[in-house]
């Protein structure tokens, strides 16, 4: 039938075809053998989502195993982003939501565009809500398409103000530290440890998120789970912080505070004795702030650290406006009035005499003092420099260095000879500047002095566990540069380090600044013979889950320990043989017992007068006094210190207290020191140990006031000289 | 090649004679290609499976039951397959005799779906009947194919002159323009392929076959200047031109034939598994049941899967272009000619913008694709190519 063209065009007509299909085998073939690992990956990230799963939070006991950190399940209502993506679906999602949840339109949209919540992610509209109202969303899924109901965690602080400072408290990434929780795997809008332990040990707190995988289509459905992941619950944190004894030293330091507000400074006189008309006659002591640490001297476990003022950490996890949070915690330049400031590790204070053992030290240390304890020198109530020739004095170089004024005499105090045990006893100033510049100038200007201080922690941090540690500064030539440069001090001051600045850091004034705990440890070297450890408030990272024993109390028996700090080497070990050790400690026992030294009249030691109801018998100890003299050198800014360290063995604690604007040293702080060592010793008793009454947001401060209930351990009277 | 004796050639004519003797060799039915028909009815349960997979997950998405789309689709089967066996009993010639009156038909409906039309995404397409809808320009690919072969048949003295020529271009550009008013260009292409093939056939000259790809070509440029065809097809073009841009205007057109050919490419060579492709599963392919059968096929079958589809679509081929060669009459040559055209054209178009070689159009994949409308016009497709086969003896 067909014709020879016909069949020639039909035979064209199907290799036409043929190599159509053909094409389209090749083509197959090339995409599925040769191009199908790169596209592979691809299709893979596209298609799921994964959604990260934190798990519950580390909780924090105290050393007894009261509960100071834990979590409250709470219900928190989301909305998938994509449901809400179109503006008009949006503005009728939340027109609709508003009711159910209470929450104004506004603020709404205000969530909808924190830059904290991740766009690949369902958006929180409002934590802790109540059951009621998520089960209301979950009964109409079809009215509230993309809005779910999460179960969360939030953090919860039973104890509140008590122990805050070093418990810490969680807040929102900061941006300055984003890149930093980033690079770490956190996301934006993960709530962080900002203070205190939760920051110090944030991740180990947070524990190791798990995740869900989803696969999802096209239009971000959920198709099934493809992998779950489940988090990884943190490690519980035992702090070596004993919390009757903490809430007796923040009782003990804000009942000694208020009781300082009370009293009247000394008046300013003119050289002839009459008032001073520049300054008023009367002035309190300001008493704004303080701190308190008691230390093992035997590991370095912080047993208790109080900083004034206090503060609840439950503020942190309340909603309140921004103007509230201003009022509670108002912004100032005032160092006097800063809350969020933890002053045992953060203050930056002149140490007064409190700082002579130190020096003592150094110069038993380095053979300064010829014969050692048996070394005396003659305190005639003033010092006058030996290395600056008389005509230089003559044209101004101050020369003369003058002791703290004695009451009866009204003149500077003369103790006449004295040993290095009686100089610490009644603290002699000019036995101590006598130190101060021969220590110097004998040893060919060498930073002796700054050498020995160092051995103690001085000047350097001392790394305890705790965020914001100030590392304190040492006079020297580079410090004093230093300061010039940051116009701290003047140019010419600046220039060189001078006999003087010597002088003034031999009796802790001048440029030398530590922390209290710097000090406290430092203190714990003196008891310990030569230790030097790193404190900790950290005791033991615990596993995670540890149960409860009985309700707000973990069962610390059971359960493993990861790490702990409580058997820590010692970071150095100070020469404490011979003449070294025995007397300093010789000399601040005196301070607590007495006796003093006679030159004209009795005179007591610094802590004598108080000391006496101390129940000694029972909790022996040592301690040195220290009146930090402030701005202008007036009274009324002199700051009081104390540190004291137990001589049994058995109670092996050091503590320092300082106590900002409050007088002299045996008059704020050592009556603080006093308090804590009579209820180590169990002569006072407890307050029992409770947890706080709910935060009060309508509070107008940030703690409320924690008094001792019997303020009797604070009595007693003071030395009679500026200590 | 078969031939038969002239016995059996007497016989055979005897029994068509003798109607009586039903089960004789001359009894068309006994001379089905049996081949073809096992190729079409293999790829149309392939179609089945693969409608279910990949319409399943996106109805379940839905809240919808997931066997809504296959149980049409079966239901379109059995629709499709008696027109089919009706086709075959009653036989091409009996259609040729009143093909005026079908061709008059099929251009009364593309009138009627232009002005009565349900209007999906900018185009009137089809009448919508509520439970199902039907596309007279599916109806008009047999039609227009058997018009001309008829026509061509009738006339024709060995070559086809040029007067016939004109004449068949007339036939076929009323339902052409009709159908670019709609506009479906797609289909449009189709029925001009097989027209293109018939002619080719039939003898015309190459200036002839010139002049026809010439004209189509301007036929499209006027669509495109006269506003019938929106910018949406010649977005599909640039796309095609552009498969790799990032421009957000092409974005929906570029995404799904990338997300297809990855479809294909991670299925690999023995595929994800029955139900367990991630893309298909994923509805990342917009209209994959309809447009990008074959997607779903390569990914969870892999090369393999692929490799029967295309070799089953080659039989159908192999078979229609046996069956055009075998062909007693010009009539049945002309036809079958045309028919493997049309389906080579419609298979290549709609697998090659599958694998990204052509560029996207509307096309449904002959048997397999979803969609009662196709599925009938190609099953008059086979029934006519059957018919010519089981009478290429008489």
């Amino acid at each position: 039938m067909a014709t020879p063209t016909r069949s020639k065009r039909l035979v064209a007509l199907g290799v036409t075809a043929l190599l159509l299909m053909s094409l389209l085998t090749v083509r197959m073939w090339v995409l599925q053998a040769v191009e199908a690992e790169s596209t592979e990956s691809i299709v893979l990230a596209v298609r799921t989502r994964t959604i990260k799963l934190l798990g519950e939070r580390g909780r924090i006991f105290d050393v007894t195993g009261r509960v100071l950190a834990a979590n409250k399940r709470i219900l928190t209502v989301t909305i998938d982003r994509s449901v809400i993506s179109d503006p008009v679906d949006r503005l009728a999602m939340f027109q609709r939501l508003s009711g159910p949840l209470g929450l104004p339109l506004d603020l709404l949209y205000k969530r909808f565009d924190d830059q904290r919540f991740g766009p690949l992610e369902a958006l929180p509209l409002k934590e802790d809500v109540s059951e009621d109202t998520a089960l209301f969303l979950a009964e109409r899924t079809e009215d509230f398409p993309g809005v779910f109901v999460r179960e969360e965690y939030r953090r919860n602080y039973p104890y509140g103000a008590l122990g805050s400072h070093i418990v810490g408290y969680l807040g929102a990434i900061l941006p300055n530290n984003l890149a930093y929780y980033r690079s770490v795997g956190y996301d934006p809008n993960e709530r962080v440890g900002q203070y205190g332990v939760e920051q110090s040990y944030e991740t180990i707190l947070r524990g190791k998120p798990g995740y869900i995988r989803f696969e999802v289509d096209a239009q971000g459905n959920v198709l099934r789970i493809l992998e779950r992941v489940e988090p990884v619950i943190g490690n519980d944190l035992q702090l070596s912080i004993d919390l009757s004894i903490q809430q007796f030293a923040e009782q003990a330091l804000e009942t000694q505070l208020g009781l300082r507000r009370r009293v009247e400074a000394a008046t300013v006189n003119l050289p002839d004795g009459t008032p001073d008309p520049q300054y008023p006659e009367i002035t309190y002591y300001k008493a704004p702030a303080g701190s308190v640490v008691l230390l093992n001297q035997e590991n370095g476990q912080i047993v208790a650290m109080a900083s004034y003022p206090r503060f609840d950490n439950r503020w942190f996890g309340s909603v309140i406006t921004n103007n509230k949070y201003a009022q509670i915690f108002p912004q100032t330049d005032d160092p006097d009035l800063s809350i969020l400031v933890n002053r045992a590790v953060s203050g930056r204070y002149n140490l007064g005499s409190s700082f002579k053992p130190f020096v003592a030290y150094a110069a038993l240390n380095t053979g300064q003092l010829p014969g050692g304890s048996k070394y005396t020198f003659r305190d005639e109530g003033t010092y006058k420099l030996e290395s600056i020739p008389n005509d230089r004095c003559q044209q101004g170089v101050k020369c003369v260095f003058r002791n703290a004024t004695c009451r009866a005499t009204n003149q500077p105090c003369r103790y006449g000879t004295v040993t290095v045990e009686e100089a610490l006893a009644v603290s002699s100033d000019s036995f101590f500047y006598k130190i101060g510049e021969q220590i110097l100038t004998e040893r060919g200007y060498q930073a002796i002095l700054e050498q020995q201080v160092r051995l103690f922690g001085f000047g350097s941090p001392t790394n305890v566990d705790l965020p914001y540690e100030y590392s304190g500064t040492i006079p020297s030539k580079a410090l004093k540069r230093r300061m010039a440069d940051l116009g701290a001090i003047s140019k010419e001051s600046g220039q060189a380090y001078f006999v003087g600045d010597q002088i003034l850091f031999a009796i802790g004034q001048g440029l030398l600044s530590a922390t209290p705990l710097q000090v406290a440890s430092a203190f714990a070297v003196l008891a310990n013979s030569g230790k030097l450890f790193q404190p900790h408030v950290v005791q033991r990272i615990l596993s995670p889950g540890t149960p409860d024993a009985s309700p707000g109390v973990a069962d610390l028996n059971i359960g493993s320990v990861t790490e702990r700090f409580d058997q820590l080497k010692p970071v150095r070990i100070l020469d404490m043989s011979g003449d070294r050790r025995d007397p300093i400690v010789k000399g601040l026992t005196r301070v607590i017992t007495g006796p003093g030294v006679t030159f004209g009249y009795y005179h007591k030691t610094t802590g004598e007068n108080l000391f006496r109801g101390y129940p000694y018998k029972i909790l022996p100890i040592a301690g040195k006094t220290g009146t930090a003299q402030g701005f202008g050198n007036l009274p009324w800014n002199d700051s009081s210190a104390f540190g004291a360290f137990s001589l049994d063995p058995a109670m092996p604690y050091a503590a320092y207290a300082y106590l900002e604007k409050s007088g002299y040293g045996s008059q704020a702080a050592a009556p603080v020191i006093k308090c804590l060592f009579t209820a180590l010793a169990g002569e006072y008793r407890l307050d029992p140990v409770v947890p706080a009454d709910p935060l009060n947001l309508n509070s107008a401060v940030a703690a409320p006031p924690s008094s001792l209930r019997n303020p009797l351990c604070l009595a007693g009277l003071g030395s009679e000289s500026r200590d | 090649m078969f031939k038969p004796s002239g016995a059996l050639l007497a016989m055979r004519r005897q029994g068509s004679s003798n109607r009586t003797f039903a089960g004789s060799f001359a009894d068309p039915f006994r001379n089905i290609d049996w081949l073809l028909l096992g190729a079409v009815i293999a790829l149309g349960i392939i179609g089945m499976f693969n409608t279910y997979s990949a319409t399943r997950q996106r109805l379940i998405n839905q809240g919808f039951d997931p066997f809504i789309y296959v149980q049409r689709q079966v239901a379109f089967a059995i629709i499709a397959t008696l027109v089919m066996i009706l086709i075959m009993a009653i036989g091409h010639e009996w259609l040729r005799g009143r093909v005026i009156f079908i061709y008059g038909a099929v251009l009364v409906a593309l009138l009627l779906v232009l002005v009565a039309g349900a209007v999906k995404g900018g185009a009137r397409l089809s009448f919508d009947f509520g439970y199902f809808s039907v596309q007279p320009a599916e109806a008009a690919k047999p039609v227009v194919l058997l018009t001309i072969a008829a026509y061509l048949s009738d006339t024709m003295e060995g070559r086809i002159n040029y007067h016939q020529f004109v004449m068949s271009l007339y036939i076929l550009g009323a339902p052409i323009g009709l159908i670019l008013l709609q506009p479906d260009l797609g289909s449009a292409s189709v029925i001009v392929a097989g027209v293109a093939g018939v002619l080719f056939v039939a003898g015309a000259k190459r200036r002839y076959l010139a002049l026809i790809t010439a004209m189509s070509i301007l036929t499209v440029v006027g669509t495109v200047i006269g506003g019938v065809v929106g910018g949406y097809q010649l977005a599909r073009i640039e796309a095609w031109l552009n498969q790799n841009s990032r421009d957000s205007a092409l974005d929906r057109i570029l995404l799904q034939v990338r997300f297809a050919k990855r479809a294909v490419s991670t299925g690999g060579f023995f595929g994800k598994g029955y139900l367990n492709g991630p893309l298909t599963n994923g509805a990342f392919i917009p209209v994959q049941f309809t447009d990008f059968p074959f997607s779903a096929i390569a990914e969870q079958f892999g090369m393999l899967g692929g490799g029967v589809v295309l070799g089953l679509f080659g039989v159908v081929l192999w078979r229609t272009w046996r069956i055009a060669q075998l062909a007693r009459d010009r009539l049945g040559l002309l036809l079958a000619a045309g028919i493997f055209t049309m389906l080579a054209w419609q298979i290549f178009q709609n697998i090659g913008m599958t694998l990204g070689l052509t560029p996207v159009s509307g096309l449904p994949l002959p048997f397999i694709s979803y969609g009662g409308s196709h599925l009938v016009s190609s099953a008059i497709l086979i029934g006519m190519v059957q018919s010519i086969h089981m009478r290429r003896l008489e």
